[in-house]
């Protein structure tokens, strides 16, 4: 199982279409590791979320990969990761923060 | 990236105070550093169970890039738990700063991965360059 936390600025266009965030999270951990998420949707209240210390649009979205991977491998997930969240919830490229953690 | 977590006690702080203290974390961290502000998230919860806030009033856990010096990470966490008590009226004994560190190779923001401490400037000369138009 992977360990996958979201956190999302509440009520904005990725909590807003949870539902289809999940699913393509689980495909792509499907794709990617052969294995299911554990998604952890963490909703940011409004006002309470700040990028550049003005109101933040951001998502986080984190997960720990079950085995070290090579920069490559991890760049091509990233790209991928934060082109599916791009997708799937309208938000531009600047609104994404991606990251794969190696295990500890 | 930096991501800094700011937990709290149910209604330890109002809009106000967030919004000063989100602008104390955005200055400290690059006056020290040397980021860009655009990259510095700090994130708000009242009394969640994930970051857990123990004694305190106020915490607030930062992970940053990998790579800055053990001064720098010390100068960055004494001046936000400085700033947590001029900026929200907390005693300094009540509020608790970590600072982590993740590889910046490990991030992708601005749909490109992060560049190492120091590299910045050649990083964005890179991002400006891909996004030049031909003329």
């Amino acid at each position: 199982m992977i360990q996958c936390t979201c956190i999302v600025q509440q009520d904005q266009a990725a909590d807003r279409n949870r539902h289809t965030m999940h699913n393509a999270l689980q495909q792509f951990v499907n794709d990617a590791f052969k294995s299911r998420a554990q998604i952890t949707w963490i909703p940011v209240t409004a006002g309470d979320g700040f990028t550049a210390a003005k109101p933040s649009t951001a998502s986080i979205v984190s997960m720990t990969a079950p085995t070290p991977l090579s920069p490559s491998r991890r760049k091509s997930l990233l790209r991928r990761l934060a082109a599916l969240w791009r997708t799937s919830s309208g938000c531009g490229i600047n609104e994404i923060v991606a990251v794969i953690t190696d295990p500890t | 990236m930096p991501l800094y977590i700011c937990n709290t006690r149910a209604g330890a702080l109002d809009g106000a105070a967030k919004t000063r203290v989100a602008q104390a974390i955005t200055d400290i961290h690059c006056q020290v550093t040397g980021a860009l502000a655009s990259f510095v998230h700090a994130i708000f919860f009242e009394a969640s169970s994930r970051w857990p806030l123990e004694d305190k009033t106020l915490s607030v856990q930062g992970t940053i890039r990998r790579g800055r010096s053990e001064q720098q990470r010390e100068l960055i966490a004494t001046s936000i738990q400085q700033a947590l008590v001029s900026c929200a009226g907390v005693e300094l004994e009540h509020t608790e700063v970590e600072i982590r560190e993740t590889p910046a190779s490990w991030v992708l923001e601005g749909g490109e991965i992060m560049p190492e401490p120091g590299a910045e400037d050649a990083w964005l000369a890179a991002q400006a360059a891909r996004r030049r138009p031909y003329v």
